[in-house]
């Protein structure tokens, strides 16, 4: 079973109601201090990411509960230029030394799973999903 | 060691003058404002380096380079103010013969 | 987590009762713990909270929550940490693949110093950083003809070694028996004009020495001026030759000199990286060249190159900043 609820990214404004919101659900899901200000700066990076580069777009959270685990899912989703060369966005060094925050490796640490789907020209989606321990 | 190039535009001709040392750190500054204007057809550009104080093999690529693209397009390249050690860079690599090259006018 | 949890709660408990330095010492060994555990400073911070909040039940719950800012704060310098450490491991990667990089390097242009009839021949090539953009290249044509060639790549590293892996394969496709040295630059320039980026660009200098009339042509791609000690003269001349840097134009013509060598005089053919020597003083004058060649001229060409080398390579406290490459011809 999966309960959704999402903060649609305008301004930077949104970037706070969407950590907000991830806050909420992370502590109602059992997550403790720590992980809570993981998920949330996660959360942070890629709402952040699309104010900056795609303009508009959405932070959705899911909770998931498989059988005996229970954790919870963040999309990020964007109908903005798309990344051209995955890869380096993935690479250590990449955004950082342009003072860009912690980047995609970044929240791919932060998380237990992190999946990046994209297209030039017609948007991103990153999912990303951390568990309860 | 710093770079500074700063450039203007007088009757079509691009004016650049360089001030500082062209070496593998600040040559790719250079490179970036001389291909500012290397796209457009029959330019007419014109480098000061009178106050070049050293210039190494990296710097000199970057005339090089800028001279083939301009080359391409029909443009013209003219490097002046050049102090006698540039000088004979340029007449070492032969390429004040394609070049055009103007030495400083009172060498110290 | 829990264990590290209680002995850390345990340590700082320890210092409150005595505050001394020894319990400050273990806890500097304790933060060794973390570190090699990777345990994130946000972490740290949580385990901290913890403690505090056991040893002192009666604290108010606002303190707790400034750790939790805390925490918030430190997630960004975890991360850096570790980025930090995943950037340090790509580096040895990348180490260690430029010094396979570098053996390859060797092997490929392993030049070796032929043997020709009244010639003795020395030199030295020293890269600055792993890989040299210098290239040095000896060939005889059956005891009848030696040619040397000395090429300098812009730039230093990987990139002008590629580069000069490639004028090694043109230089392999010349049948030099047919060719004078204004012949072979025009040849290599047209190789390298078709494959090389604008802003590359090679410099060689060209020399044949023929056994017989112990003649030594020479022409030149943009290089440095070949040094020619006369010894009955005791004098050094240049040996210029005018001629356009190889890849910039499709079609050059390049100027062909000679000169005789008689018994003791000798031709040094050099990269800029022995002539552009900079000290924190300025530049070395050139002169200084001729001055050191010039005191051990009377030894075999080998010793004299390394002789130049060892002495250049002091005077800028062993820290080459180019490329060195120096080739001795001299006369028996």
């Amino acid at each position: 079973m999966n309960e959704r609820s999402s903060v649609e990214i305008y301004t930077e404004w949104d970037v706070v109601a969407a950590r907000q919101l991830g806050r909420d659900e992370a502590k109602s899901i059992g997550f403790g201090t720590v992980d809570q200000a993981r998920i949330t700066t996660a959360i942070s990076e890629l709402a952040r990411n699309i104010y900056l580069y795609a303009g508009t777009g959405k932070i959705e959270i899911r909770r998931l509960h498989d059988g005996v685990k229970k954790g919870m899912m963040i999309i990020s989703s964007d109908n903005g230029p798309g990344i051209p060369d995955v890869r380096k966005v993935m690479e250590d060094g990449f955004t950082t030394s342009g003072g860009l925050g912690a980047g995609m490796p970044g929240v791919q640490r932060l998380v237990d799973e992190f999946k990046i789907e994209t297209e030039v020209g017609v948007g991103t989606t990153i999912t990303a999903i951390k568990w309860l321990r | 060691m710093d770079l500074h190039v700063q450039q203007k535009e007088v009757r079509d001709v691009y004016q650049f003058k360089v001030v500082g040392e062209v070496d593998a750190f600040t040559a790719p500054k250079l490179k970036e404002q001389l291909h500012s204007i290397a796209h457009l057809k029959g330019v007419r550009a014109e480098i000061d380096v009178s106050e070049v104080e050293y210039m190494d093999s990296t710097g000199l690529g970057v005339f090089v380079g800028f001279y083939k693209t301009l080359q391409e397009q029909d443009g013209h390249v003219k490097v002046t103010g050049l102090n006698r050690r540039l000088y004979r860079l340029f007449e070492i690599t032969g390429l004040d013969a394609i070049i055009d090259v103007e030495e400083a006018k009172d060498d110290e | 987590m829990m264990d590290l949890q209680k002995q850390y709660q345990e340590l700082l408990e320890k210092y409150l009762e005595n505050l001394d330095e020894k319990n400050l010492y273990f806890a500097q060994q304790f933060s060794r713990k973390f570190i090699e555990q990777e345990i994130a400073p946000e972490d740290v911070v949580s385990l901290h909270k913890d403690a505090v909040m056991n040893i002192f039940p009666e604290l108010r719950n606002e303190v707790a929550t400034t750790h939790d800012f805390l925490i918030e704060m430190m997630i960004h310098y975890g991360l850096a940490l570790r980025e930090h450490q995943s950037l340090i491991k790509k580096r040895e990667e990348l180490h260690m693949e430029m010094e396979v990089a570098a053996n390859v390097q060797e092997k490929l242009m392993n030049a070796t110093r032929p043997n020709v009839d009244g010639l003795d021949i020395g030199y030295v090539s020293e890269a600055a950083k792993a890989m040299s953009g210098d290239y040095i290249y000896f060939a005889e044509h059956g005891r009848k003809n030696l040619s040397v060639a000395v090429a300098d790549v812009i730039g230093k590293g990987i990139p002008a070694a590629l580069c000069m892996s490639m004028i090694k394969f043109g230089m392999d496709s010349i049948d030099e028996n047919e060719s004078v040295p204004s012949e072979v630059l025009k040849i290599i320039n047209r190789i390298v004009e078709k494959s090389v980026d604008n802003s590359m660009f090679i410099s060689m200098y060209y020399g044949m020495y023929n056994v017989e009339n112990q003649h030594f042509t020479y022409a030149s791609a943009g290089h440095e001026p070949a040094l020619f000690y006369c010894a009955k003269t005791k004098s050094f001349e240049q040996l210029d030759a005018k001629g356009l840097l190889l890849g910039v134009k499709r079609e050059v013509e390049y100027e062909e000199c000679q000169v005789h060598l008689h018994s003791g005089d000798f031709v040094a053919i050099m990269t800029d990286g022995v002539t552009e020597i900079r000290t924190e003083d300025g530049f070395l004058d050139s002169a200084i060249i001729e001055q050191l060649l010039f005191e051990v001229r009377d030894q075999s060409a080998q010793q004299m190159a390394d002789y130049l080398f060892k002495q250049l390579a002091q005077l800028q406290n062993f820290r080459l900043h180019d490329d060195f490459t120096v080739a001795i011809m001299k006369k028996r």
